[in-house]
C-alpha cells in the first residue's frame, strides 16, 4: 500500500515538473511559422497555444501509461477491487468524457475565434473587380498570385496590371493575395508570411496578410501539380522597404511597357487558353 | 449427374490458372474493343495504347479472372436451371480435406479467406515498403539522383495507394474474416462467395496498380486529383482502374460483415455481449459500405473524363476540381478510421488477456468506436482548409474534426481502466500493444493542430501532414497488425514465431519509426511540402536524419517478415493449443479449427473478459465436441 502511493507521488511529481519545463520551454522557444507578418505571428501564437495545452495532457496520458504499465507491475495490489469496479465505474468515465469534451469546445471556440478576429486564410472574392490603390497602410494593396505548372507570376492591378516573375512586397503594408491557377490545382505557399492557399483554376482564393520584417524568403507549391512539383519553388520572394518597393515597380513598369499591350486585361480569373484540357 | 460436379471440382482445383488464362483473354478482348472500336479520342500521344482499351482491357480481365477461378459457375448455373449444390459440394467448396491446395483456389471458407488476405496483406505491405524505401533514399540529397521527377511521382504514388490498399484491409481482412464468425459462434459468414469475392478482387487490383510502371506511371500520388489526373498518360488509368476494385472490395465486404454479424449470432449473444473486436468490424463495415460508394463514383467520373471527355472536374468545361475533392474526401476521411478502428477493436481485445482483468469500461468503450464512426462522416472538409472552399463552412469542420477526440480519448481511458491495478504480462504482444498506445498518443495530438484551422494554415500539406497520419496508420495500425500476427498465428497455423527474439525486432521497429516520423514532424514545421524531389537546402540535416531511421526501420520490418516465414513456413515451429491463456471463444476451439468451426454451435453465456473468476465465455454442449476435437 505504502509503495504504491509513493509511486503515484512520484509519477505525479515527474509529471508536474515535465509540464511545466515543457510548458517553459516552449514559452521560450521559436515557434513556427515566425514573426514576419501579422498572419504568421498569429499562426505562431495558435500553434504556441495549443502545443502549452496539449503538452501536459499529453504527459499525463504518457505518465498514467507508464503507472499502470510498469509500476502496478513493480507495486502489487494490496486493496481488494470488486467486481464491479474491474468493469468500469460511471463517476470516473463521466469525469473524463467531460474533461476532454471541455477541453475539446475550449479549443474550438478559440479556434473560431481566432478564425473570426485575423481572418487569416483563404476564402473566395466575391467582389470582381480589383481594389482602389491603398491611401493608408491599412487598406489593403492587391497582389494577384497566377500559378501554372511549373511557377508563379504576380500581377500589380494597382500599377497598371504589371506582370513579374519575382514577388516584391512593401513592408508593414496590408497585402491581399489574390490566388488563381492557369491549369491544374497547385497551392501558394509563402512559409515566412504564414500564407497558404490553393490556386484552383477558375477560382480566385483571398489570403490577407500584412509583412512586418523585410526580407528575402521562400515561395513554394505546396500541392502536387504534376512532374516538376518540386522544383514549384522561388528563393526570390522579397519584402523590402516603402521607397525601395516604389523603385523596384517603377523599374518592372518600365521593363514591362512594350508588353503590356499584349497581356490580357487584368481579371481575378483567366480562362486558360485552348479552354480544351489535357494537351 | 455423377459427372458434372467432377468436372467443376476439376475446374474450381484448375481455377487459378483459369483465372490467368481468363484475365488474359479479357484484357485482349477488351483492349481491341477500346483500342480499335472506340480508338483514341483525344490523347494522341499514347505508343502503348488509348485510355478506352486500357480501361476496358483491365476491367474485362478482372472479370475473366473472377469467371475463371469459378465466381459465375453458381450464378451461371442457376440461371440455366441446376439444381442446387449438394451438402458434399457445400463441403469441398469449403475447403474440406482440400490441403494446401485450397489455399490456391476459390473457397467458401472464412478461415482459408483470413489466410489468404494475411499473405496478401504482407505482399502490399513489403512491396510498399520497399518503395518507401526508395523514397528516402532519394530524399537523402535535395536534388535528384537515383530517380527523376516522373519516377519519383510514380514511386510516391504507388508507395501511397498501395499501402492504402494494404491499410483498409490490414486488420478486418485477415483477423476480421478469421475471427469474426468464430467469435459469434457461427459455422459460416451470411454470403461465404460475396467474402471470397472480396479477396480475390484483390490481386487483380495490386497487379492492375503495379502495371502503372509499364505505361508511364501516374504523378498525383494516392489522391489522384483533377485536373491534373486529365493530362495524365495512361499509368493513371492502371491507378484508376485498381482503386475501384479496392473500392468495390471495401464495400462489399462491408455489407457481408454487417448482414453476418446483425444475423449470424450464437444463441445468448445479444449486441451488448459481442466481443469488441465484433464491434470494432461492425463499425468499420458500416463506414466502408458507406464511404465506398463515393469512391466509386469519383473513380467512374474519371474514367468518363479520360474516355468520353466528360468534364466533371474540369472548370473550363462547367466542372469543377472541387468535386473530385469532395467525393474523394468525403471517402477519405471515413477511410482512414477504416484503418484505426479495426485496430482498437484489436486491442482492446488482447488488452484483457495480458493484464489478467476484466475489460474495463466496454459500454463506454463501443460508444466510443461508434461515435468515432458517426463523426467520421462529417470531418472530410478538413482536408480543404485552405482549398478556397466558403470560409463560413471552416468553424464546423474545426468542431467536428476537434470533436473526434472525444470518442478516442474513451478508447485510452477504456485501455488506462483495464491496466489499472494490473499484473501485466509483458509478453511480445504487449509490447506492441503499448506502443500501439505511444504511437497513436504522438498521432492523436500532432492531429489537433491540424484540425484547428489558424494553425493548420502553417502545417497544412506540409511533411507535419505526413508524419500525422503515418503515425496514425503505420505507428497505430501496422504495430496493431504485428501484435495481432504474434498473438493470433498459433491459432490460424498451429505454429509460432520466437517470441524472444522478436522482442529484438520490437525495440527496432519502435525506435527506428519514431526516429523517421519525429525527424519528418520537425522537417514538416521548418516548411517542407510533401510529395517534392527536390527540397530547399536548410532541410537536408533533417531529411537525411529521417531517410537514415527510414532505412533502418526497413531493415526491422524485413526482419519481421524474414522472422515470420523462417519460423511458420520452413522451420515450423509448434504453438501451444492457447499460449496465452485467453477465455476468447476463438482459443477454445481446437487447432487446426475444424473446416465448420463448431459441430454444435456454442450458446453464449458472457463476454470472454472474465478473468477475475475465469469463467468460460460459452458452452460448447453437453458433449463438447469441439473442445475435444473429435
Amino acid at each position: 500500500m505504502r509503495n504504491r502511493a509513493t509511486a503515484i507521488r512520484i509519477v505525479l511529481i515527474v509529471w508536474i515538473v515535465a509540464s511545466i519545463a515543457g510548458d517553459v520551454a516552449l514559452a521560450f522557444g521559436p515557434i513556427p511559422p515566425g514573426q514576419a507578418s501579422d498572419l504568421a505571428s498569429s499562426e505562431s501564437l495558435t500553434i504556441l497555444l495549443l502545443a502549452e495545452i496539449a503538452w501536459p495532457v499529453f504527459a499525463g496520458v504518457l505518465a498514467a501509461l507508464f503507472f499502470t504499465l510498469v509500476v502496478n507491475r513493480l507495486a502489487p495490489p494490496t486493496a481488494v477491487v470488486s467486481p464491479e469496479a474491474l468493469r468500469g465505474n460511471t463517476r470516473v468515465q463521466t469525469a473524463w468524457i467531460a474533461a476532454t469534451l471541455v477541453i475539446v469546445l475550449s479549443l474550438a471556440v478559440y479556434g473560431t475565434v481566432a478564425l473570426a478576429i485575423d481572418q487569416p486564410g483563404a476564402g473566395i472574392s466575391t467582389v470582381s473587380a480589383a481594389l482602389p490603390m491603398p491611401t493608408s497602410t491599412d487598406q489593403p494593396l492587391e497582389v494577384q498570385v497566377i500559378a501554372q505548372q511549373w511557377w508563379f507570376t504576380y500581377r500589380y492591378p494597382t500599377y497598371g496590371g504589371i506582370e513579374t516573375s519575382q514577388l516584391v512586397l512593401p513592408v508593414n503594408q496590408k497585402i491581399q493575395f489574390h490566388i488563381t491557377s492557369l491549369d491544374v490545382t497547385h497551392s501558394f505557399w509563402f512559409y515566412a508570411l504564414g500564407v497558404k492557399g490553393d490556386a484552383v483554376p477558375l477560382n480566385d482564393n483571398v489570403v490577407t496578410a500584412t509583412p512586418t520584417q523585410t526580407g528575402t524568403y521562400r515561395v513554394q507549391c505546396s500541392e502536387l501539380c504534376g512532374l516538376w512539383h518540386g522544383n514549384m519553388s522561388d528563393n526570390t520572394a522579397m519584402v523590402v522597404s516603402p521607397s525601395d518597393f516604389a523603385t523596384w515597380i517603377q523599374q518592372q513598369t518600365t521593363l514591362d511597357a512594350p508588353i503590356m499591350k499584349f497581356l490580357v486585361p487584368y481579371s481575378h480569373t483567366y480562362e486558360p487558353s485552348p479552354t480544351i484540357y489535357g494537351t | 449427374m455423377s459427372t458434372r460436379p467432377t468436372l467443376a471440382r476439376r475446374l474450381n482445383e484448375w481455377g487459378l490458372l483459369l483465372g490467368v488464362i481468363g484475365a488474359v483473354i479479357g484484357f485482349i478482348i477488351g483492349f481491341a474493343i477500346g483500342t480499335i472500336a472506340i480508338g483514341n479520342s483525344f490523347n494522341t500521344d499514347h505508343s502503348l495504347g488509348s485510355d478506352p482499351g486500357i480501361l476496358l482491357g483491365y476491367a474485362l480481365s478482372a472479370l475473366g479472372f473472377l469467371a475463371g477461378l469459378g465466381f459465375l459457375n453458381y450464378p451461371i448455373g442457376r440461371l440455366l436451371g441446376a439444381k442446387r449444390p449438394s451438402e458434399e459440394d457445400n463441403a469441398y467448396m469449403h475447403g474440406e480435406a482440400g490441403g494446401l491446395r485450397r489455399y490456391f483456389r476459390m473457397t467458401t471458407d472464412h478461415k482459408v479467406i483470413g489466410l489468404q488476405y494475411l499473405v496478401m496483406i504482407l505482399a502490399f505491405l513489403f512491396i510498399g515498403g520497399l518503395g518507401a524505401m526508395f523514397i528516402r533514399t532519394e530524399l537523402l540529397t535535395p536534388s535528384p539522383t537515383i530517380a527523376n521527377a516522373q519516377s519519383y511521382l510514380t514511386l510516391v504514388g504507388l508507395h501511397s495507394t498501395l499501402m492504402i490498399f494494404m491499410a483498409s484491409a490490414a486488420i478486418i481482412g485477415p483477423f476480421g474474416n478469421y475471427f469474426v464468425p468464430i467469435m459469434i459462434g457461427t459455422r459460416n459468414m451470411a454470403f461465404p462467395r460475396l467474402e471470397a469475392l472480396t479477396f480475390w478482387l484483390l490481386p487483380p487490383a495490386g497487379l492492375i496498380l503495379l502495371s502503372t510502371v509499364f505505361l508511364g506511371g501516374f504523378t498525383t500520388g494516392w489522391t489522384g486529383y483533377a485536373p491534373l489526373a486529365d493530362q495524365n498518360v495512361l499509368g493513371m488509368d492502371a491507378y484508376l482502374m485498381g482503386f475501384a476494385l479496392i473500392g468495390l472490395s471495401i464495400g462489399l465486404s462491408g455489407l457481408n460483415m454487417i448482414a453476418t454479424i446483425l444475423t449470424k449470432r450464437a444463441p445468448g449473444m445479444p449486441l451488448s455481449r459481442m466481443p469488441i473486436f465484433v464491434w470494432s468490424v461492425l463499425v468499420t463495415s458500416f463506414l466502408g459500405a458507406l464511404a465506398s460508394p463515393a469512391l466509386i463514383a469519383a473513380v467512374l467520373m474519371e474514367m468518363f473524363s479520360r474516355t468520353y471527355q466528360t468534364t466533371f472536374f474540369v472548370p473550363a468545361g462547367g466542372g469543377s476540381p472541387y468535386l473530385w475533392e469532395n467525393l474523394f474526401w468525403f471517402f477519405g476521411h471515413p477511410e482512414v478510421y477504416i484503418f484505426v478502428i479495426p485496430a482498437f477493436g484489436l486491442i482492446m481485445e488482447m488488452l484483457p488477456v495480458f493484464t489478467r482483468k476484466p475489460l474495463w469500461g466496454y459500454r463506454v468503450g463501443v460508444g466510443g468506436m461508434v461515435g468515432v464512426g458517426v463523426l467520421s462522416f462529417v470531418v472530410w472538409q478538413h482536408h480543404l482548409f485552405v482549398s478556397g472552399l466558403a470560409p463560413s463552412l471552416r468553424p464546423f469542420y474545426m468542431f467536428s474534426t476537434e470533436m473526434i477526440s472525444v470518442p478516442t480519448g474513451i478508447i485510452y481511458l477504456v485501455s488506462l481502466g483495464t491496466l489499472w491495478r494490473a499484473r501485466t504480462r509483458f509478453s511480445t504482444p504487449m509490447l506492441f500493444i503499448f506502443a500501439f498506445f505511444f504511437n497513436f498518443l504522438i498521432g492523436g495530438f500532432t492531429g489537433v493542430f491540424l484540425s484547428d484551422v489558424p494553425s493548420d494554415f502553417s502545417l497544412h500539406a506540409s511533411y507535419f501532414v505526413q508524419a500525422h497520419f503515418h503515425y496514425t496508420i503505420m505507428g497505430a495500425e501496422v504495430f496493431a497488425l504485428m501484435g495481432a500476427i504474434v498473438y493470433y498465428l498459433p491459432k490460424m497455423t498451429g505454429r509460432t514465431m520466437d517470441i524472444k527474439l522478436l522482442r529484438y525486432q520490437f525495440w527496432a521497429v519502435f525506435l527506428t519509426f519514431n526516429g523517421t516520423f519525429l525527424s519528418l514532424i520537425a522537417v514538416g514545421i521548418l516548411g517542407m511540402p510533401r510529395r517534392v524531389i527536390s527540397y530547399a537546402a536548410y532541410l537536408q540535416p533533417l531529411n537525411d536524419s529521417a531517410s537514415i531511421f527510414a532505412l533502418a526501420l526497413g531493415l526491422s520490418m524485413a526482419l519481421f517478415l524474414g522472422i515470420l516465414i523462417w519460423e511458420v513456413v520452413i522451420k515450423q515451429r509448434v504453438a501451444a493449443a492457447n499460449p496465452w491463456e485467453s477465455l476468447g471463444v476463438e482459443w477454445q476451439v481446437p487447432t487446426p479449427v475444424p473446416t465448420f468451426n463448431f459441430d454444435r454451435v456454442p450458446v453464449s453465456w458472457s463476454l470472454p473478459y472474465d478473468y477475475d473468476t475465469g469463467k468460460p465465455a460459452a458452452d460448447f454442449g453437453p458433449v463438447a465436441p469441439a473442445l475435444t476435437g473429435a
